[in-house]
């Protein structure tokens, strides 16, 4: 999944146009609710199943693209 | 202008309040011998107060906290730092902040599915939503079972639903799940402490806020007079109550909907205010007592969700500024039916070995307090009733309609925030409203 796929579901999820490659997660207004949503829609465009503690180290869209990348 | 007010909950005192600055004489007549309805104060030790009914709001709770600010009463945060623990899948887990330890895919495609429905809904009027027969017909429970495949997602909506509306989901139809969670300002907001429905706590109490609008009011609120009979005729209303008749040109009945229809109203209403399908809300609370909240020397923030009952879910309630930490437990849907029906002693044996197991660095409570809500004559549920199938399409079109000069207020008439302090206060303003409007030339 490439930073622009994850930067469409940081949208999506957040409700805001305004997401770049590292644009936080948390800082956008994301919340552990909002985080299990981002994490099955990487599941569902990837299989690859990400926990909470990964988006917590790479709150990023940048970060959160390589972390499936290393994980698929 | 002359109404008599049934019910000294936040919606009665609200709108008697709003009804004597415009003018009016009002009475209110309570059941019970003290008033707030399903808020409800216990003093846990000399000056602190819990709550052992409703206790939460946040900063979209517009009327409540202009309320608070007319009486003078302040909120206290009611977040606290520190880790969950959890007995989900796992005994006695330890986690930072208060994610369980289950599938985090899981419980997204459980939060899409909720977020999908909870948009489908008109929230103005859920019976009128597109596609709303096959949602009304169909209970929480079979969606789930057809909608949710991974068991992290099963087994954490139900806990999900207890802790929202107090409810099983077995009895309530998806179509006021869906709209419960909208009207209380979507998922997400319902969800949250910090920015959402559980950002404060009344401090001192939230039972205060109807003493003091009962205090205002003055001797125009009359306890233990249960009314019995409501007769409407030509030039008024009549309320009968064991002590004697009061009369009124018009009646607010500001009382949950099952308590509503045991009212004996002539003429009878157009429709019910419940039905057979009609659930209350099945919330027990327990308070444990510590002499102080010594979870917190411990790093922990007193937050715990497990999978078995009774205690579904604890939070830290100690009463800001003083000694005492307090646990509350929250037993809810099914499990607090059951829980209800043990007798005391093994109630609180349960409630206290589990609360040992959770928090096995805890000495044992030195006070242990039991509020069950769905036993209370005068409320019969809490957080607010659950409509079942076929509910909404029966009950809706009339939830607000006058019955002649009978009007309707409680929690339960208010499609903003239904069954939260926020909707009962909502509702008492509406009927306010209604009747002034209607009395002017």
């Amino acid at each position: 999944m490439n930073v622009d796929a994850v930067s469409a579901v940081f949208r999506e999820v957040l409700e805001i146009p305004e997401v770049t490659a590292d644009s936080d997660f948390f800082v956008m207004g994301g919340d552990s609710l909002l985080a299990t949503r981002v994490l099955s829609a990487v599941a569902r465009a990837t299989g690859v199943e990400l926990e909470f503690d990964d988006l917590l180290d790479a709150p990023t869209p940048n970060a959160l693209s390589k972390k499936i990348a290393e994980a698929a | 202008m002359n109404v008599v007010v049934v019910g000294a909950g936040l919606a009665g005192l609200t709108a008697a309040t709003e009804l004597v600055a415009r003018g009016a004489e009002v009475t209110v007549l309570e059941a019970r011998e003290r008033v707030g309805g399903r808020t409800h104060g216990l003093e846990v030790e000399p000056g602190g107060w819990v709550d052992a009914g409703a206790a939460y709001l946040g900063e979209r709770h517009t009327a409540l906290t202009a309320l608070l600010a007319e009486l003078d009463l302040k909120t206290t945060p009611a977040t606290v730092a520190g880790a969950s623990r959890f007995a989900l899948r796992d005994a006695g887990a330890t986690r930072p902040g208060r994610f369980p330890p289950l599938s985090a895919v899981a419980l997204g495609e459980m939060f899409d599915a909720l977020e999908e429905v909870t948009r489908l809904v008109r929230p103005d009027a859920p019976w009128l939503t597109e596609d709303a027969a096959r949602l009304d017909g169909l209970t929480a429970e079979r969606w789930a079972a057809e909608r949710l495949r991974h068991p992290d997602a099963r087994l954490f909506f139900s806990l999900f639903l207890g802790e929202m509306m107090a409810a099983d989901p077995a009895r309530v139809s998806v179509l006021h799940m869906a709209f419960y969670l909208r009207s209380g300002g979507g998922i997400r907001y319902l969800n949250a402490f910090e920015g959402g429905a559980q950002e404060w706590r009344i401090a001192g109490g939230a039972h205060q806020v109807c003493e003091r609008l009962a205090a205002a009011l003055g001797d125009r609120v009359r306890l233990g007079e249960p009314v019995l009979e409501l007769h409407q005729d030509a030039g008024g209303v009549t309320a009968t109550t064991p002590r004697g008749r009061v009369r009124g040109t018009h009646a607010v009945v500001a009382v949950p909907p099952v308590l509503a229809d045991a009212i004996d109203l002539r003429p009878g209403p157009p429709a019910p205010r419940s039905t057979p399908a009609t659930g209350p809300g099945c919330a027990v609370k327990v308070h444990l007592v510590y002499p102080s909240p010594l979870w917190r020397e411990l790093g922990l923030s007193g937050w715990s969700v497990s999978a078995e009952g009774p205690l579904l879910s604890t939070v830290d309630d100690s009463p800001a500024g003083e000694r005492a930490g307090v646990l509350t437990g929250f037993v809810t849907g099914a499990e607090a039916r059951r829980y209800a029906a043990l007798p005391a002693p093994e109630q609180r044996g349960l409630a206290v070995a589990q609360a040992a197991r959770l928090f096995p660095e805890l000495p044992p409570p030195i006070a242990f307090h039991l509020t069950d809500w769905v036993g209370e004559p005068y409320s019969r549920g809490c957080y607010a009733a659950l409509f079942g199938p076929g509910d909404w399409p029966r009950l809706g079109p009339g939830l607000t309609a006058p019955h002649g000069r009978v009007h309707w207020a409680g929690t339960e008439t208010s499609t903003e925030f239904f069954g939260l302090m926020e909707g009962a206060i909502r509702s008492g303003h509406r009927v306010a409203a209604e009747i002034t409007w209607r009395e002017t030339p």
